[in-house]
């Protein structure tokens, strides 16, 4: 039983009516609504439900420590991949990023994952599996992703920011591996201190980045090379080669 | 010197012209090509009798700022809020036309004064109907039946997708990036659209709504009181719309548009059966299902030196008119924004 009200749940009272201009092209504007206890496998964490007046996705903060009016956040931007972090796919990296980013976070004394839907209408989810299609047949498919839909870096990127926002957090460093993730939050206002890179252990479905000699020859370079970086951010496993 | 080479739009309907708008207002040198003898595409007005008639898209609605604003720019008389008394609890063909925060409109001088607003001032030439495509050049040459070849840096498509598949098909030696194009138009099929206007005596019974989507016809999607938009019609006009499945099954039964009248007598009374002037028409792409649409208009640079854009109602998310309107304007940003890259 927790006692009195915390300063998360505090944001749910001031949250009841905001409203604000919106941040980023489409004008998203977020408020905290809900607040609860969640224990994970990783350690124990807060759970922050949003709401967002653009569409229906239910964004969440997976909140370790006290983080409320704070500096120097360690803070992930996850975005969800039904498929990698539900279903174990090997196609992408997303569950090995997502459970290393919530290892991290809960081995820090403080650190937000912010965890972005991205996949609550059917289309999203139908249109991956159309691109996963295209990338059987062996075709070109960077622009055929993008006009399926694939990543709106440009949307997660405001929805992120205002989540930061909301969450009191002063400043923040971001645990990423892609630089420019960095250039993109500023622009929307969030003080980012510095950077941690987002480095994976080895295990048993990421070995083949190591194995530089696999990499020529055999189905590991299919795995590799293959794989679309669903979370805008270049994998670094423990002990991988720089490319 | 950027965008040398220029750009020829295949097709005039609404998607084409507003990629071209935009291209011609930043200043590049645009062409637009359509098979048909006038500019719009589904947003058609035909002439019936004297009396302009939608044969199409029966009205117009969106809910982007910039869109509505177009709209409400266009020299035409606005009826604002059309359909207003809408009828029938059938699944409209797209439901979220009638959404909260979705503005709504037509023109007593019918849908077509849209894109024949975007088109004006536009070099825009009907009745040259593109047949094949050669895209291993610098240049993108476009061949008309009858052999002439139009040629431009950069060829943008803006058909229904199984047109775009058509002309693509024809390009000899297609490099990986037609094979991605051809890949992603084929991941989902148009609805086809079977459509009768029929024209009845001024004193025929007038229907007390202005749209109907019927919820108990396997036929029949969509009626709408096609007059109750003209200032003066000296007919009754009655525009039908097939279901999809059942459009798509009937094609090519000579005999659809008395099916048609029989399902339209039925919901409406004997008197509908025998119009005094009828005009079908088969849209065989009449829209794409939302579980179809796409997010983004396409732009590959080719090997050779040109690139191929693709856009079209399916390439926003929405569908509909308005969809097409953002696809044509995001395609020409990103085509002028790859040129200042």
């Amino acid at each position: 039983m927790r006692e009195g009200k915390d300063a998360l749940q505090e944001l749910v009272i001031r949250d009841r009516d905001h409203e604000c201009e919106g941040y980023g092209a489409s004008k998203v504007c977020v408020k905290v609504v809900a607040v609860a206890d969640l224990p994970t496998r990783f350690g124990r964490f807060r759970l922050v439900g949003f709401w967002n007046n653009r569409d229906g996705k239910e964004h969440v903060a997976m909140v370790h420590g006290e983080v409320v009016g704070e500096e120097d956040v360690p803070v992930r931007i996850h975005s969800e991949c039904l498929t990698g972090d539900v279903l174990g796919s090997l196609r992408c990296d997303c569950r090995d990023q997502l459970t290393e980013g919530l290892r991290a976070i809960a081995a820090a004394p403080r650190g937000v994952l912010l965890y972005l839907r991205q996949e609550g209408r059917g289309i999203g989810l139908l249109n991956k599996i159309r691109a996963y299609a295209l990338q059987e047949e062996g075709l070109d498919t960077v622009e055929a992703n993008r006009a399926l839909g694939f990543r709106d870096d440009e949307r997660d990127y405001a929805i992120a920011a205002h989540m930061l926002t909301s969450l009191g957090i002063r400043s923040v460093r971001l645990i990423t591996n892609n630089p420019d993730k960095i250039r993109q939050l500023t622009q929307h206002g969030v003080v980012v201190t510095g950077r941690i890179p987002h480095v994976i252990p080895p295990n048993e479905y990421n070995r083949f980045y190591l194995e530089t000699k696999a990499r020529r020859s055999g189905h590991m370079i299919d795995l590799a090379e293959n794989r679309i970086p669903e979370q805008s951010d270049p994998v670094l496993v423990e002990g991988m080669p720089p490319r | 010197m950027s965008g040398d080479g220029g750009v020829l739009v295949v097709g005039a309907g609404v998607a084409g012209l507003s990629c071209a708008r935009a291209l011609t207002d930043a200043g590049r040198a645009v062409a637009v090509v359509d098979r048909a003898r006038g500019v719009g595409g589904r947003c058609a007005t035909r002439r019936v009798e004297g009396q302009a008639v939608d044969t199409g898209v029966a009205f117009l609605h969106g809910r982007d700022p910039a869109f509505t604003a177009v709209l409400e720019s266009v020299p035409a008389t606005c009826l604002s809020g059309w359909p207003v008394d809408v009828h029938g609890s059938g699944r409209p063909c797209q439901p979220e036309a009638f959404g909260p925060g979705e503005r709504r409109l037509s023109y007593a001088e019918g849908v077509n004064a849209f894109p024949r607003h975007l088109a004006s001032g536009l070099r825009v030439r009907t009745r040259a109907p593109v047949e094949r495509l050669d895209l291993s050049g610098k240049r993108s040459r476009a061949v008309l039946e009858g052999g002439e070849a139009l040629e431009a840096g950069t060829l943008v498509l803006a058909l229904a997708p199984e047109e775009a598949q058509r002309l693509l098909g024809s390009v000899p030696e297609p490099p990986g990036q037609v094979a991605s194009a051809l890949a992603v138009l084929g991941t989902a099929r148009s609805d086809a659209a079977l459509a009768l206007a029929a024209l009845y005596p001024r004193e025929a019974p007038r229907p007390p709504w202005q749209v109907s989507y019927p919820e108990d016809s396997s036929i029949l999607q969509i009626v709408s009181h096609d007059s109750s938009k003209r200032t003066a019609p000296a007919f009754l006009a009655l525009v039908c719309q097939a279901h999809p499945r059942w459009s798509r099954e009937h094609a090519e039964e000579p005999l659809w548009p008395d099916l048609v009248l029989g399902e339209l007598a039925r919901l409406l009374g004997r008197w509908a059966l025998a119009p005094v002037h009828r005009h079908p028409h088969r849209w065989r792409y009449a829209r794409t299902d939302r579980s179809a649409e796409l997010a983004s208009p396409l732009l590959f640079p080719l090997p050779g030196g040109c690139r191929l854009g693709l856009c079209g109602d399916r390439f926003a998310p929405g569908g509909g008119v308005e969809a097409a309107w953002i696809s044509g304007r995001a395609l020409a940003r990103r085509i002028l924004a790859e040129e200042d890259a």
